[in-house]
């Protein structure tokens, strides 16, 4: 077991998630591309990061190295003191169906099911169908009138708004999203957020988003930023 | 038509190769099929035409054959019956060529076994002189060899019996006909028309290699063979100038009418002349020459259709690979559309490429059905039918025809996917209205209670309904080569077990020679029972034969107590000596004329009318038969018994002196043997064309399968990063293609049950009617083959999404 600390003052806090010479290398015809080289990343429960960058900065593989969706090519990485699993399909799977929740840019929500379909089918595939949750989990993000609208029936806001409610299904210690906001307009990007700042209070659930959107920040507790695949900045924000 | 925008729709077609390869195959298999079958076909009525035609080095089939199938006429009865024929031919239109009259009889070859034993071989022996007609034909072919018999000591041994025993021109064999042993010397091989198929009369199935021999005597030699006076026959064989027309007995069409004047004035002359009750018939009565004709005609008619169903497959798996490929491609035509690329230019692409696709897959088609499957077939027509196939080259017209049908199904499957492709609207793809998905609604209602991996399996399955419809379609296309073959391999096992006949030899008895056998049964204390069998007609303007048995004892298969069984479908067994006599009839004999129980109809027994009543109507048997009391049929026709039947005790079996008093021994071992070897034959070509079938229905599957799978990659890897577990996502998809396998396997079974049904129904006629028994177990095996195929892509399945490049497959959800 690595544990990771960080110094509060007078208190030594454990880090839920730590990174540490993270590099993740492509090898392409002629070159080695370096999307990310050397990140070092603690993220603590509860927190709410963005990480922003320009297009190539690294911000999606960073995040995918989190979600164990990828494999980083060094480095050490944890979770709540745990050596993430990599190169292993099952082991990442089951890490995810334990911790993560994720949100995509295009919800890619189930055109076959019903909103709360789409919920109930998480929790079947992860255990344990639970009808009152999903539905609980529906009132929360404002659709409980919309459980058995498919998703072709829903405006764009509120299938990311499904998409949030199932990425809350099983109740995961870290929720993802990948420019989540990035399809919606302005308006809707507003309700969405905080809809999922709501959520995430309300289920104590610490979230790493990825956005090149600025004007997020707003909504985060830390901002960090990347550039050719190296953090340049990482700031607390005040709210 | 732009040539960047065809070769970027090859480029995408060929990232789907195995798919690709999956349907040039079909294609090939269609061809390949087509060619092979329609080689048979061909080569079987080249065969037919050219054998019976009255070339020089051809048999001159006989226009008009008289039988006398009671007795024998000595030689001034013949000879004056044929001078009558001569003398009163009245008919303008047909001049009389020869009459011509035979003896020819059953009985037995002596056959010396490696061993120093003997073997007693059921055998027919024919007087044949110069053979003017219904000549010996010995083709420039390794089955044949050697000259016609001259002598009264010399005999032409039929091929199929020469090879079949080992023996060759030169050799000495010793054969009886119910009046003692005769020793000759072989000194030709042959072939004879009765005996092309080399089967006994009646039989479906070809005699198994030296249980059954026919020679061809001179008629001096068969005179004295049978201990008959000169120019003695039991035949008159009637040739005409030309080719006259004549109908076919076993359809209800009429072919032709010029022999109908012939024949009903022969029998006229026959009953002025004779006493003896007679059969007049056609080429169309002679079992062997209709049995070929029959054949050919099948196959002809069956070629196109498997050629056109297995193309029919392959059109339906290229149509449904490129709608496929047309909707992952819809929004990059959008675009097109988008920036001004008109429809023509979008369309010839996706018509051109399921020509590419149907080009490739007729040429390797093609050189295999030339090169491989004709020889094939050819090979087993020889085998099966025992006729040497000479100077037959596949027709260019049939590689045409084949090519034609299976160019023309692809190029209509190409079609519509490519006029929906010119006929996408940018705008309505890019909302994804593009997409036609049976309404989600009310399937959502139909499985709302269920579990969501359930319902979505359900949903998934049937989100498609063009796709899957013709899916299931293709499947039941494919699974009607298998289960048309089952079912009419289980039906022929149904209707040939040999439970129906429990005799152990049958002894054909001379005129009046029965109780010389009884004696002989008595003797050695064996069972008997005697049978008449009679050619019969269901009236006299009406010459299709029936083939009349009168029996001593009714008993059915169910409680079996004589040696013949009936299989009573419904009604009662005939009653002996009543006022109308009695008798059961075959249920195609009851289909073809109407005839059904209390009826009261007169028909022939040989040339004499009788009115008889049916009692009941029996299955299962192929020929029109009927079925009655010996007593009764004995006193209509003035002979006692054509047979004993025989059950043999252990260690009593048929000797040289049963031999010597019969005119032929037939043994039931022999028939079982006979049955066992065509139908592992049979079994051998039924796996081959089993395992087409399966192999197409494989293919169908896996691609609809397959394309199921690509299309939900996006929904599969999000489910994955979601974190569902591999064992759950393969019961999803494990129960996907069970219920789809369910589906399939239940359309496939009644497909192939109608399928056969109508197969069936096209073949059968009077000659041959035959019903299909669709058994559970056949049905079981069609069905749980088609389950079978469709779960075994679960691993397929599985192996697809672990391999899944997630982050990926997630973005492709936006496409």
């Amino acid at each position: 077991m690595i544990r990771s600390y960080r110094n509060f003052g007078h208190m030594m806090v454990e880090a839920m998630l730590s990174m540490k010479g993270i590099e993740r290398y492509y090898e392409m015809s002629s070159e080695t591309v370096k999307a990310l080289d050397g990140i070092n990343l603690e993220i603590e429960e509860g927190e709410r990061v963005l990480l922003l960058g320009p297009s190539g900065s690294g911000k999606t593989t960073l995040l995918n190295c989190i979600a164990a969706l990828d494999n980083p090519t060094a480095g050490e990485y944890s979770f709540n003191g745990n050596e993430v699993p990599r190169g292993h399909a099952e082991k990442m799977t089951s890490f995810r169906r334990d911790n993560i929740g994720y949100v995509f840019q295009f919800y890619n929500l189930l055109q076959d099911l019903t909103a709360l379909e789409n919920i109930l089918l998480i929790q079947e595939l992860s255990g344990g169908r639970d009808g009152g949750r999903a539905r609980e989990l529906l009132r929360l993000v404002g659709l409980e009138g919309e459980v058995d609208r498919f998703p072709a029936e829903m405006s764009g806001g509120q299938q990311q708004r499904v998409a949030i409610a199932r990425s809350l299904a099983k109740a995961p210690k870290l929720l993802l999203g990948d420019e989540l906001t990035g399809n919606l307009d302005s308006k809707t990007t507003a309700m969405v957020m905080e809809v999922l700042i709501k959520a995430c209070e309300s289920e104590n659930i610490t979230t790493v988003m990825v956005t090149h959107d600025e004007s997020l920040s707003k909504y985060a507790t830390r901002v960090v930023r990347l550039d050719s695949g190296i953090v340049t900045s990482d700031e607390k924000m005040g709210l | 038509m732009s040539m960047l925008l065809t070769k970027r729709l090859m480029r995408s077609l060929w990232r789907t190769k195995l798919r690709l390869s999956a349907v040039v195959l079909m294609i090939a298999v269609g061809v390949f099929a087509g060619i092979s079958f329609g080689a048979y076909g061909t080569a079987a009525t080249m065969m037919y035409d050219d054998i019976y035609s009255d070339e020089e080095g051809r048999i001159n089939l006989a226009d008009v054959v008289v039988e006398n199938p009671g007795g024998v006429w000595n030689g001034t009865t013949s000879e004056e019956m044929c001078q009558a024929i001569r003398d009163e031919w009245t008919n303008p239109e047909l001049e009389l060529e020869f009459c011509e009259p035979r003896l020819t009889l059953e009985g037995l070859m002596f056959n010396l076994l490696d061993n120093g034993s003997e073997d007693m071989v059921h055998a027919v022996w024919y007087g044949i002189d110069e053979g003017k007609v219904d000549r010996v034909w010995m083709p420039e072919h390794d089955c044949c060899s050697g000259r016609l018999a001259a002598a009264a000591d010399e005999i032409v041994l039929d091929a199929h019996a020469a090879s079949g025993m080992g023996i060759d021109v030169g050799e000495s064999i010793s054969i009886a006909a119910g009046a003692g042993r005769m020793n000759l010397t072989v000194v030709g091989i042959g072939l004879y028309s009765n005996h092309l198929y080399f089967a006994e009369e009646g039989a479906l199935y070809p005699a198994s290699a030296g249980t059954f021999a026919t020679g061809y005597l001179s008629a001096s030699g068969m005179e004295v063979l049978a201990n008959r006076s000169a120019g003695s026959s039991n035949i008159i064989l009637i040739d005409v100038k030309g080719t006259p027309s004549y109908d076919l007995q076993s359809t209800d069409a009429v072919e032709g009418v010029e022999l109908n004047a012939v024949k009903a004035q022969i029998l006229e002359i026959m009953s002025e002349e004779s006493d003896d009750p007679v059969s007049v018939y056609d080429q169309s009565g002679i079992y062997s020459v209709e049995l070929l004709r029959a054949d050919a005609e099948g196959a002809n008619k069956m070629y196109p259709y498997v050629t056109g169903m297995i193309a029919v497959v392959a059109g339906i798996t290229i149509f449904l690979s490129l709608q496929r490929l047309i909707q992952s491609q819809a929004k990059e035509i959008a675009v097109l559309r988008t920036l001004g690329v008109p429809r023509r230019s979008i369309m010839p692409g996706y018509i051109l490429a399921p020509m590419i696709i149907g080009s490739v897959g007729v040429a390797i088609g093609t050189a295999l059905g030339v090169w491989v499957g004709a020889p094939a077939m050819l090979g087993m027509y020889e085998d099966i039918m025992g006729i040497p196939i000479i100077g037959y080259s596949v027709p260019p017209s049939l590689v045409i025809l084949n090519v034609v049908i299976v160019m023309v199904i692809v190029l209509l499957s190409g079609i519509r996917p490519a006029w929906q492709a010119a006929q996408m609207q940018p705008l309505e793809v890019m909302r994804g209205q593009h997409e036609v998905r049976l309404s989600s609604r009310r399937i959502q209602r139909w499985t709302a209670r269920m579990p969501a991996t359930v319902g979505l399996t359900i949903r998934s399955s049937i989100r498609k309904p063009v796709r899957l419809a013709f899916t299931f379609l293709a499947v039941g296309l494919s699974m009607l080569i298998l289960g048309s073959m089952l079912l009419m391999m289980g039906s022929i096992e149904d209707m040939f077990g040999t439970e129906r006949e429990t005799w152990d030899a049958r002894v054909n008895a001379p005129e009046g020679g029965e109780d010389e056998i009884i004696q002989w049964a008595q003797s050695k204390g064996v069972s008997y029972e005697l049978l008449l069998q009679y050619p019969g007609s269901p009236a006299k303007s009406d010459s299709r034969l029936l083939s009349v048995n009168g029996l001593d004892q009714f008993s059915s298969t169910d409680s079996p107590t004589g040696m013949i069984h009936v299989k009573l479908k419904e009604g009662s067994f005939p009653v002996a000596d009543a006022t109308v006599t009695q008798v059961l009839i075959d249920e195609g004999s009851s289909e073809f004329l109407g005839w059904n129980i209390g009826d009261q109809p007169t028909m022939m027994f040989g040339s004499i009318s009788k009115k008889v009543e049916v009692t009941g109507i029996t299955k299962g048997e192929i020929f029109r038969t009927v079925y009655l009391h010996r007593s009764d049929l004995s006193a209509e026709v003035g002979l006692n018994a054509t047979s004993v039947l025989l059950d043999l005790p252990n260690g009593v079996e048929v000797d040289s002196e049963l031999g010597a008093i019969s005119e032929g021994i037939t043994l039931m071992a022999d028939q079982d043997k006979a049955f066992d070897e065509i139908m592992d034959k049979q079994i051998q070509f039924l796996i081959a064309v089993e395992g087409l079938g399966i192999l197409m229905a494989f293919g169908v599957l896996f691609n609809t399968l397959v394309m199921n799978l690509a299309e939900r990659d996006s929904e599969l890897a999000t489910l994955r990063v979601l974190g569902a577990p591999i064992n759950r996502l393969g019961a999803m998809i494990f129960g996907e293609h069970l219920a789809i396998g369910v589906i399939g396997g239940a359309l496939a079974c009644i497909f192939s049950v109608l399928g056969t049904q109508l197969l069936i129904d096209s073949m059968v006629q009077w000659a041959f009617f035959f019903t299909v028994q669709a058994s559970l177990g056949s049905l079981a095996i069609i069905g749980g083959t088609v389950v079978l195929m469709s779960i075994s892509l679960t691993p397929f399945g599985m192996w697809r999404i672990k391999k899944m490049d997630l982050v990926d497959s997630v973005k492709e959800f936006s496409n």
